[in-house]
């Protein structure tokens, strides 16, 4: 006794009958079965492997910006610059609950010039950051970063991005001389050894910056005390929009702006957002098709089963009987198709966590379980199947029992 | 129990109308067995399917345990066929996808009734307990007409509606066919109706009601 017999046979005492013999005639139509659940669950899978792909493409940019470059709060000032002392405002944060850490960060663009093998270089209008080391290696991940040498220790500290220091011809050990102009005007020059290269796989790091103590950045820029950003490392990323409200709360008469990463990302990543749609768009068409495989397969197993419902509609079964067993069928359908895709969506979620998925070494994937996502494509799946069941369903109960029992 | 008054059904119109049946009335009461005869063509199976409410007659009306059946929606006339008819088909038309018994109780569970007990019982009268739980398509042709025979009678309708029975059974068969049927209209007291082309097959019945190019040609005793 297989399996279907032993689920009809037994408890099934309180089955209605008419999903009873749905089962039945599902499983004696195996083949038409499999096609049925196969487009069903190869419609779930697309889902899935977009969601694993597209979004966790946009995750990992997104985790990546937090981690490098805004944090989970990125405190800015209307004018350039914040003049408020950066201690009293790290400190604030360092003082609010849920709050990991903060740094300060300075930001400027300087030009560049060093002297390799190759001859002498030199980059105008690269942008060069300024960190204080002892806090930013709480709030930041940009430390961990580091390919090669060691990160920004003293004030004559110079990490290069990679790509600055491909460009450059040079690595660590050599030295980079720069030229910033102060706020007065005039062009300062300095000459750093290179401590360190840092270089991130998605490109979202400093790649193309430079970084260096923040002091030794405000003395060049004649900028004593002043700050372009603070970034703000959370305990529970979730409270952000509460400590970031609290802080615009407590600063009134300054002109702070303070935004969550995901109001950060939301405007870098605007452009990625819309693709991700138009990817779950083209996945929704794709679940579209399953469904009118569905009705294809279903308009199939009413003509094969004209007889039979010929049978039913002379032995007393109602329109509204015949209409229920195909809908049932098309519910049977989308059930077991729904299962095994999401089943296999989450087989191949758990693969691309377990093996940090990546496309050729570019950025690692950052794959999430979203159960509402996984729970919102199987429960469309398994509607859009019953949906799709509706017309072949509705065809079978339009036969007339004399004529339906005339088919052979 | 039932009777028809002047029934007809027509078939196309204009120049394709060909009419199937037209002017029948009888009717039969309770417990007889009524055979209706004719060769083939002659209109007694359309006769049986308007009888049965499996369709609709262009003119005439049919009553069913006094209730007229005119008029009716399709759901009603499902739930007289269902509560009132029982059926027994030329090819059994078991589901082959339900075992013989879930066919035999196939009738009450479209009705809404728990009737396993008296499916069963049915089944032990037609001798097919033994093959209860096969597969439809698993038993042999005399075996799923008594099986369908079963299922005709396990509503208790109050009429039995059977077309060519043992048109597609070899003749000892079809002989343990026919003693079956009126072996259990003697002992359930049912109105059955069988269509055949052959009525010396089945002997002694009530009446003889024969049919020739869609009329009435004689009503006999036998």
């Amino acid at each position: 006794m297989d399996v279907t017999h032993y689920i009809m046979d037994y408890p099934a005492a309180g089955m209605d009958y008419r999903l009873r013999l749905a089962v039945r005639m599902l499983s004696n139509k195996k083949g038409s079965m499999a096609a049925a659940v196969l487009a069903v669950s190869v419609g779930i899978l697309v889902m899935h492997v977009n969601f694993v792909i597209f979004q966790g493409l946009f995750d990992a940019f997104v985790r990546d910006m937090r981690d490098y470059r805004f944090g989970d709060i990125y405190v800015t000032d209307e004018e350039d610059y914040i003049t408020k002392a950066d201690t009293a405002l790290v400190g604030w944060f360092e003082r609010t609950p849920y709050v990991m850490a903060a740094t300060p960060r300075m930001s400027a663009s300087v030009s560049v010039n060093a002297t390799s093998a190759e001859g002498r270089m030199e980059e105008h209008g690269v942008p060069v950051v300024g960190i204080d080391p002892a806090t930013d290696r709480r709030a930041s991940g940009i430390h961990r970063t580091i390919s090669e040498g060691e990160y920004v220790t003293s004030r004559n500290s110079m990490v290069l991005g990679s790509i600055v220091a491909r460009d450059l011809g040079i690595g660590v050990g050599d030295s980079v001389r720069i030229k910033i102009t102060d706020r007065w005007g005039q062009d300062q020059f300095m000459r750093f050894p290179v401590s360190g290269i840092s270089g991130t796989a998605g490109g979202q790091g400093l790649d193309t910056s430079m970084i260096m103590h923040i002091d030794t950045l405000r003395d060049l820029m004649s900028r004593e005390g002043h700050t372009n950003s603070l970034l703000v490392k959370m305990y529970e990323p979730e409270r952000s929009a509460d400590v970031r409200d609290l802080f615009l709360e407590s600063f009134p008469g300054d002109d702070f702006v303070a935004e969550t990463i995901e109001e950060s990302a939301e405007e870098s990543l605007r452009g990625f957002r819309s693709g991700i749609a138009m990817i779950n768009m083209i996945g929704m068409f794709g679940m579209m098709s399953s469904a009118f495989a569905i009705v294809t397969i279903q308009m199939m197993l009413v003509t094969s089963k004209t007889r039979e419902i010929g049978i039913m509609r002379a032995i007393g079964a109602r329109r509204r009987d015949i209409l229920v067993l195909f809908v049932l069928q098309g519910l049977v359908i989308g059930a077991v198709g729904a299962g095994c895709g999401t089943a296999a969506g989450l087989a191949y979620t758990a693969y691309a966590k377990e093996t940090k998925m990546s496309f050729d070494g570019s950025i690692e994937l950052e794959v999430t379980y979203n159960w509402n996502n996984i729970a919102r494509t199987g429960l469309m799946a398994l509607g859009l199947a019953v949906v799709a069941s509706v017309y072949p369903a509705y065809r079978a109960t339009k036969l007339q029992p004399v004529e339906a029992m005339r088919a052979v | 129990m039932l009777s028809v008054e002047d029934l007809a059904k027509v078939y196309g119109s204009g120049s394709t109308e060909v009419r199937a049946l037209s002017g029948v009335t009888f009717s039969i009461g309770r417990g007889e067995v009524v055979l209706v005869v004719g060769s083939s063509g002659s209109g007694k199976s359309t006769l049986l399917n308007l009888m049965g409410l499996l369709d609709r007659p262009t003119g005439g009306r049919v009553t069913v345990d006094n209730i007229d059946t005119s008029g009716m929606d399709d759901g009603r006339l499902s739930s007289v066929r269902n509560t009132k008819l029982g059926f027994v088909f030329q090819f059994s038309n078991l589901l082959p996808d339900l075992t013989v018994l879930e066919n035999v109780m196939l009738p009450g569970h479209i009705g809404g009734l728990d009737c396993r007990r008296e499916a069963e019982r049915l089944l032990e009268s037609v001798g097919m307990s033994d093959q209860a739980h096969k597969r439809a398509n698993q038993i042999s042709g005399g075996q799923a007409q008594r099986a369908a025979i079963a299922r005709g009678l396990v509503n208790r309708p109050a009429l039995v509606l059977a077309d060519e029975p043992t048109g597609n059974l070899d003749s000892a068969t079809a002989a343990a066919v026919v003693d079956l049927l009126k072996s259990m209209a003697a002992e359930l007291g049912q109105a059955f109706v069988v269509v055949t082309h052959d009525r010396h097959q089945f002997g002694e019945v009530d009446r003889v009601v024969a049919v020739r190019d869609g009329r009435m040609a004689e009503a006999i005793s036998a």
